[in-house]
């Protein structure tokens, strides 16, 4: 009976450990909550599939480039309300080696490519069908976007919301100037 | 020769049903199948976006001809395994799949603890019995003498 108790009780401190063990090597929210603290991280690496023209693309593909990352989602109003000037800025800071890639955030392939289509997005997006990528960068909710330097560090500021939203004014631009000085 | 072909025929039985399912799947049992990977509920239960998406491509697709194999592996392809409520083969999830078995295990060996605890207790329980009294004693002596007799 005393060796069943035993037994008991490794167990249940075996699955305790393992929990604490998930929940620490879990990266959610990291990379957001410390580029909200002013600090410099390296951005999670990721191959995603594109959402239209096939293919895949990495993060590590487009590194010595300033790389504008979106999270989107076609069903998300401030996403649309935001996706003009996100064409415009892309088509302005194209020339100074900056990149835009949108990931859309958990939805059919066919749903993102009619919205990429609707708003004449001419920028590339992939396909975060599972959320992972969103989990790994501590999204939580979209439109958010996250800049990042020629070296593939995020950098401060982090924009949650529509960056066309009034309380984010200017901060596509800040943020593109802050990566592209960093 | 009649055994098998009941065997058959019950085989037949059996499988026609499945084999109809995957040919011509309603939309009914992929939604009871499936899982909305935001909510983690089953389709037919959830109203998310990426369900509402998931609800509308399965109709699509079934209007097409497409096999339930198909559907399912499609929506797998873009959504990822978290569609089919299966949990995770890492982290704490991988508890769910291992959990089970380990009980199996464990059941397995308490049960065999327990029975070669209570074989080897039985004979000194017998030995331990406690003695009876004197008058007892003799009056069952007595008793099996009469018996005998």
């Amino acid at each position: 009976m005393r060796a069943l108790r035993a037994a008991a009780a490794v167990a249940v401190v075996a699955l305790l450990a393992l929990l604490v063990w998930d929940v620490a090597h879990s990266s959610g929210g990291k990379v957001a909550r410390e580029v909200d603290k002013g600090e410099m991280v390296p951005a999670p690496a990721f191959r995603l599939p594109r959402v239209a023209g096939g293919g895949h693309i990495s993060l590590a593909s487009l590194r010595g480039k300033v790389v504008v990352l979106n999270f989107w989602a076609s069903d998300c109003i401030p996403c649309k309300q935001e996706q003009g000037e996100l064409n415009k800025a892309a088509a302005k800071w194209a020339s100074r080696g900056v990149v835009f890639l949108g990931i859309d955030e958990v939805e059919l392939r066919s749903f993102a490519q009619r919205y990429l289509q609707h708003y004449g997005v001419k920028y590339q997006s992939v396909a975060d069908g599972d959320g992972a990528i969103a989990g790994k960068f501590g999204v939580t909710g979209t439109p958010e976007t996250f800049f990042i330097d020629r070296k593939g560090r995020v950098v401060p500021p982090h924009v949650v919301g529509s960056t066309a939203a009034s309380q984010n004014s200017g901060s596509l631009d800040d943020g593109i100037k802050r990566a592209l000085s960093a | 020769m009649k055994l098998i072909a009941v065997l058959a025929a019950l085989a037949l039985v059996v499988a026609a049903p499945a084999a109809a399912s995957e040919q011509r799947p309603t939309q009914g049992e992929l939604e009871a199948m499936l899982v909305c990977p935001t909510c983690h509920v089953p389709l037919d239960e959830s109203n998310s976006p990426v369900a509402q998406q998931m609800k509308a491509y399965i109709a699509k697709r079934i209007s097409q001809g497409a096999t339930r194999s198909q559907i399912v592996n499609e929506l797998v392809a873009q959504l990822g395994p978290g569609v089919l409520g299966v949990p995770r083969t890492h982290g704490f999830d991988l508890i769910a799949w291992v959990l089970p078995f380990a009980g199996i295990a464990l059941g397995a060996v308490a049960i065999g603890a327990g029975a070669w605890y209570w074989s080897r207790r039985r004979p000194e329980t017998a030995g331990n019995s406690l003695p009876l009294d004197e008058a007892t004693e003799r009056r069952i002596d007595e008793e099996l003498a009469r018996f005998d007799g």
